[in-house]
């Protein structure tokens, strides 16, 4: 199946996150690799998914998880080659599946050759790639990300000595975009990788790309102008790739990443996510619409891109004291699970693997305007394992079958990259994709049928979307409309059984037809519409006017 | 001849003795049904006075206040009273229907009339009852009220209230009757006139200030009349 | 379950809509637009500052407002329909109002909030007034505080009034139900006070409204089944109580309610009085009174006055109410010149008992017997201001300590009274 030419393909996308270390190691050594997750794009496939995003594969000193390169235009040799790369990008488009990858700009690994260079002595051609500066009081007052593990933004460089800015582990030097050689660089790098076929770039750490005095140092007009020149080009050069960015902001410090439609095609709306635990667990639907009423609207050809869980903590950073401390004290109890002003936790851990929450959650990230992505393995309902070091408890290797190492890998379990899950509740022989394929009413099954269900109409990636106030607070119900086509949205937030009455007089004459089943429901009349919902249950409604 | 008047005056006897036949009998009913209804009347008495014990009808007229009139009277209590008067009034029932049935011409047209008073009577008396009752406790609410204004001359205004009720109970109670009904409602009307009129007089002259000071109450609120704090009870 | 019907139907769709609640405050109203608007501000931020995590709902029972009171009430409703943008909140807060049928004395306002407080499973209520225009956020949590966080189930306030504010509480009301229910609870009838869920399904259940008394004072009503139903009570203070205006005409209004509300609670809840004796205190957080010493004027020469004209012209209402003994000393006194009056503590405690032994048996109208009383209250608080007025706040203290003692000695008198027409 070839891949559709539309410009606009990733309003349409439902985007699967995985790292390829994690997901299937075919030669043997415990940790994944790209032939491996060729082998799996079957089941990808299948599971209705039609884009990729792969967590850094470039070498890297690995110690943050690859987010720490040491060169860009190679892959780490544990999962293979270039060309497995290659072939893998070859078999996704094959089976209509676009690939996106990682770019990050922000920082390199301090093994990076360019950095060994700069900091070498401050006479280095390469010196002024990096920030470099003789005392540590510079843009005083810029936050630290890393608080857990990171006292200042400056670390001090024993060979050149001086200190670096890095804005995230001492052991990743930010880059400087002052400096056009970098900038050039950089694109040239990203040009090495669309020449290859790559679709998307998620471009990590947006926001901290240009430092100044006398500012927070995110968010500056220069990196903006920085982030719109890389557009341009890929634009004139490569129409139809995508850029994703990845800046954890208010939305209203989100609205300028898309410019005009001119910088980021995408970007993550990461105020939204902590919100929807919190509406769940206050069973009230006010911090999710409180936020969507807050957040701007953006260019037509832009989208936002929604998710439930990914590979860093839940993060607790934009949201207020009162929020966090509730958030604390509802999901994370255990205070091991906090990191970072955030909770560690896969999905089906934090919804007490309470079935119906999980589907109520994944029918919010399918049918709220926006681009959904899935994190590996909450397909299934993996758990986590808090007691691996900062967030790794999230990236386990994944549960294929009941065998030996959970059919990730035929290597001696000691090998593996990380230990699999094994607690009776979410251990591998409990949860994985082969059992869960057999059966009808499994999680796997049902993630399936819902993803077919939101691909069956455009309305949910392009449409937009009205929010309906009904009196009952603990149900979130939106209206999503597309040209003639309309979709109503109805989540009950409360754990118990709840009436609610919709004021739908604008659709008087339509005809509910419950989108999964295919039912017809009563037609839309003068009084307020009545439903009755279980808990946690949602329904979607197409509104049709015969 | 001497047999003659023999046989008539025999005759005479004979007419006589079948009359007097004819006439025993009656009266030996007559007298069952006088003993008969006494024994009813007697046990109607005692049944209502348990009856009336239990609704605890003294304090009942105690609070009409007739029981008050009944002691100045020398009367016994009102219990006492009512049964004994339901007792005669069966009783002379009872004796009257055996009267009746005597069949002496005349007595059974005032006797028909008797009964049919008897109802009349006991509506009456009722009337008069309740009325007594109600002037009693419209007084007294006019009394506590007044007194709790600060109107002057409460005890006068709860007795007029009394007395006009009392005066209105009692023509219906003799319209009820049917003794003097014109008469009754003319000197009801001119009463009840004259005192409508003599109230008008007292409390226009006597009640200005009075009136005055509720309409200033009504319509001007914003007055703190004395420049003196008011307590609130609670 | 108590009878609902009374609720009007889009009531119980608002009701549906609120869903369950873990706070509820409830407010009767009747035209209070002046006054309500900075208590529901109070009251929202009393939510926000101290319940923050909880589910909270503002009950408005209005008896027909044509002020907008409703609307201000309304307003205050924290929802994402409105989004009030200076105003930071964790959850959705309800503000719902409903007309109750029925005047403001019936009671119905507090039934319909009881009502709802059980259909919503609040599990911590408070009901304020809203002619208290001292309430602070603060008052919120010192009302509900004691019962959502230390399991009481009932909170009456205590203040600090003037002196010579409150007569009918301190010289009737306090030290009876003291003396009688053994609880020192300083206001027994308060229009601000908290409960829990579980006393106010009782107490709805009790059916105050439907027993003859046309539901005067259920409020008062509500402190004694509290008492007799041995739940756990305390005080907390609140601060100045406000002047609230009232005239010397509202007295016997006010006697209904109270005294009213307290006689004819006396008869059901027999079993439990007539064993008690002597008093407890009750948990009382911050004082248990406070007293205000400012000069204030009071026109006291009326109050005498309409102690002896009452005398005098009730004469024969009060043969059927008092013994014999207790007349003649009445007469007496109201005899006395101004300067020698006085109407003494045991003088006034055994009128009334007997007020309340001829409640019982209804010597005459119920209602009458109460509207006898006023003149005689007048007269004893002509005394207790002649007593106090240059005494000491502790002073005034000892005096009111000294008349619930006397209420306590005579209860005896009381109880033999009560038992002997039986």
């Amino acid at each position: 199946m070839p891949l559709d030419r539309d410009v606009l393909w990733y309003k349409d996308a439902i985007i699967y996150q995985v790292h390829v270390r994690t997901f299937q190691d075919s030669n043997g050594d415990g940790i994944g690799d790209f032939q491996g997750l060729e082998r799996k794009l079957d089941y990808l496939q299948e599971l209705g998914i039609n884009a990729i995003w792969l967590m850094p594969f470039f070498p890297s000193p690995l110690r943050d998880d690859g987010y720490d390169i040491a060169d860009y235009s190679s892959v780490h040799s544990s999962y293979g080659t270039l060309e497995d790369f290659r072939k893998l990008l070859r078999s996704a488009h094959d089976r209509g599946i676009r690939v996106i990858i990682e770019m990050v700009l922000n920082h390199t690994s301090d093994q990076h050759p360019w950095f060994q260079e700069s900091r070498s002595s401050r006479d280095n051609p390469r010196r002024d790639w990096y920030v470099w500066s003789d005392t540590d009081r510079r843009y005083e007052g810029t936050r630290i990300i890393f608080l857990d593990t990171e006292k200042s933004n400056w670390a001090w460089d024993p060979i050149s000595k001086s200190y670096y800015w890095h804005r995230f582990f001492s052991h990743q030097p930010d880059l400087n975009y002052d400096n056009p050689a970098v900038r050039e660089q950089m694109w040239n790098l990203m040009k090495f990788w669309l020449e290859m076929g790559v679709d998307a770039f998620r471009l990590d750490a947006v926001p901290y790309l240009v430092e100044r005095e006398g500012t927070n140092c995110e968010n500056l007009p220069e990196t903006h102008s920085v982030l719109k020149e890389l557009r341009r080009k890929l634009d004139e050069q490569f129409p139809g790739r995508m850029l994703l960015a990845e800046a954890n902001q208010w939305p209203a410090d989100l609205r300028p990443y898309f410019g005009d439609g001119d910088e980021f095609h995408m970007a993550f709306h990461f105020p939204l996510m902590p919100r929807m635990f919190m509406g769940l667990k206050l069973e009230d639907r006010k911090p999710i619409t409180e936020i969507l009423q807050q957040t701007p609207e953006i260019p037509p050809t832009c989208q936002w891109s929604l998710f439930l869980r990914n590979h860093d903590e839940l993060t607790l950073e934009m949201v207020t004291d009162i929020e966090r401390d509730y958030m604390y004290d509802v999901y994370a109890e255990d205070k091991t699970m906090r990191l970072n002003l955030g909770i560690r936790r896969r999905l089906a851990p934090l919804l007490d693997n309470d079935r119906r929450r999980i589907e109520l959650m994944n029918g919010m990230l399918m049918s709220l305007p926006g681009t959904p992505i899935i994190y590996y393995g909450d397909e299934i309902g993996m758990g986590d394992n808090i007691n691996l070091g900062d967030r790794n408890g999230v990236r386990t290797p994944m549960q294929w079958s009941g065998e030996s190492n959970g059919g990730f890998s035929t290597s001696n379990p000691e090998f593996l990259y990380a230990p699999l899950i094994q607690n009776p509740v979410y251990g591998y022989p409990a949860v994985n994709v082969l059992s869960q394929r057999e059966s009808g009413h499994s999680l796997l099954s049902w993630m399936r049928r819902i993803i077919t269900v939101r691909k069956s109409s455009a309305v949910f990636g392009r449409g937009s979307i009205e929010f309906l106030y009904p009196a009952n607070h603990r149900i979130l119900a939106y209206v999503r409309r597309l040209g003639n086509e309309a979709v109503l949205v109805v989540n009950n937030l409360s754990s118990t059984a709840q009436a609610v009455e919709l004021d739908l007089r604008r659709y008087k004459g339509n005809i509910l037809i419950e989108m999964s089943g295919k039912n017809m429901f009563p037609r839309v009349g003068d009084l307020p519409y009545l439903l009755t919902m279980g808990p946690y249950q949602f329904y979607w409604f197409r509104l049709r006017r015969v | 001849m001497r047999e003659m008047i023999t046989s008539e005056l025999i005759q005479a006897l004979h007419e006589l003795a079948r009359g007097f036949a004819h006439f025993l009998p009656r009266l030996i009913v007559m007298l069952i049904l006088a003993f008969v209804g006494w024994v009813i009347a007697y046990v109607v008495k005692v049944v209502l006075r348990s009856i009336l014990r239990l609704i605890k009808f003294d304090k009942l007229s105690e609070n009409a206040g007739a029981s008050q009139l009944l002691s100045k009277a020398a009367l016994p209590s009102a219990t006492e009273v009512v049964s004994r008067f339901v007792f005669w009034v069966a009783w002379i029932g009872f004796i009257l229907l055996g009267v009746s049935v005597l069949g002496i011409l005349g007595l059974q047209e005032q006797i028909a009339r008797f009964f049919i008073f008897v109802p009349r009577l006991f509506v009456a008396m009722f009337i008069l009852f309740l009325g007594l009752l109600s002037a009693s406790f419209f007084s007294r609410a006019a009394l506590l009220a007044a007194v709790n204004a600060n109107v002057p001359s409460p005890r006068v205004l709860s007795l007029a209230i009394r007395s006009i009720i009392i005066v209105f109970v009692l023509s219906i109670v003799f319209e009820e009757l049917g003794l003097a009904e014109q008469t009754m409602l003319v000197a009801f009307g001119i009463a009840f006139g004259a005192l409508m009129l003599g109230l008008a007089i007292a409390f226009g002259m006597g009640g200005r200030d009075l009136a005055r000071r509720f309409l200033e109450k009504k319509f001007v609120r914003a007055r703190k009349d004395e420049n003196e704090d008011e307590l609130s009870p609670l | 379950m108590a009878d609902e019907t009374f609720l009007t139907d889009d009531f119980l769709r608002q009701l549906i809509n609120v869903g369950e609640v873990d706070i509820l405050v409830g407010l009767p109203t009747h035209n209070n637009a002046k006054t309500i608007g900075s208590i529901v501000h109070a009251i929202q931020s009393g939510i926000l500052r101290w319940f923050p995590r909880d589910r909270a709902v503002i009950i408005n029972a209005d008896g027909g407002s044509r002020d907008g009171t409703t609307e201000l009430v309304k307003g205050v409703s924290i929802d994402d329909a409105r989004p009030a943008s200076n105003l930071y909140a964790l959850r959705t807060m309800h503000a719902i109002s409903t007309i109750y049928a029925g005047s403001p004395e019936s009671g119905v306002a507090l039934r319909t909030i009881l009502a709802a407080a059980e259909l919503l499973r609040a599990k911590a209520c408070v009901v304020m007034s809203p002619e208290s225009s001292s309430i602070e956020p603060e008052s919120l949590s010192k009302l509900l505080g004691p019962i959502y966080r230390d399991g009481f189930d009932l909170v009456t306030p205590t203040y600090r009034r003037h002196k010579f504010e409150g007569l009918l509480i301190t010289n009737l009301l306090y030290p009876m139900i003291r003396a009688l229910y053994g609880v020192r609870i300083r206001e027994a009838y308060t229009s601000d006070f908290g409960f829990s869920g579980r006393l106010g399904s009782q107490f709805l259940g009790q059916n105050a409204w439907n027993d003859g008394t046309g539901g005067a004072g259920v409020e008062l009503r509500f402190t004694l089944a509290a008492i007799t139903g041995g739940y756990g009570i305390c005080q907390s203070f609140l601060g100045e109580r406000d002047h609230i205006e009232r005239r010397a005409a509202d007295l016997v209004p006010a006697l209904r309610q109270t005294v009213g509300a307290l006689f004819s609670a006396l008869e059901p809840d027999f079993p439990v009085w007539s064993v008690v004796v002597g008093s407890q205190p009750v948990a009382t957080t911050g004082a248990d009174h406070e007293v205000l010493l400012e000069p204030m004027r009071v026109n006291r020469k009326r109050l005498r006055e309409m102690f002896s004209t009452g005398v005098a012209e009730l004469a024969n209402v009060f043969q059927s109410i008092l013994s014999p003994s207790t007349m003649v000393d009445l007469q007496r006194i109201a005899s006395l010149g101004d300067e020698e009056f006085q109407y003494p503590a045991e003088l006034w405690v055994r009128t009334v008992y007997e007020f309340a032994a001829s409640y019982q048996k209804s010597v005459i109208s119920r209602d009458h017997i109460i509207q006898a009383l006023a003149p005689l209250f007048r007269g004893r608080a002509f005394t207790f201001l002649m007593e106090n007025r240059n005494c000491s706040a502790e002073e005034v203290e000892n005096n009111i300590e000294g008349l619930c003692l006397e209420f306590e000695r005579l209860k005896p008198y009381l109880l033999q009274m009560w038992k002997s027409r039986e």
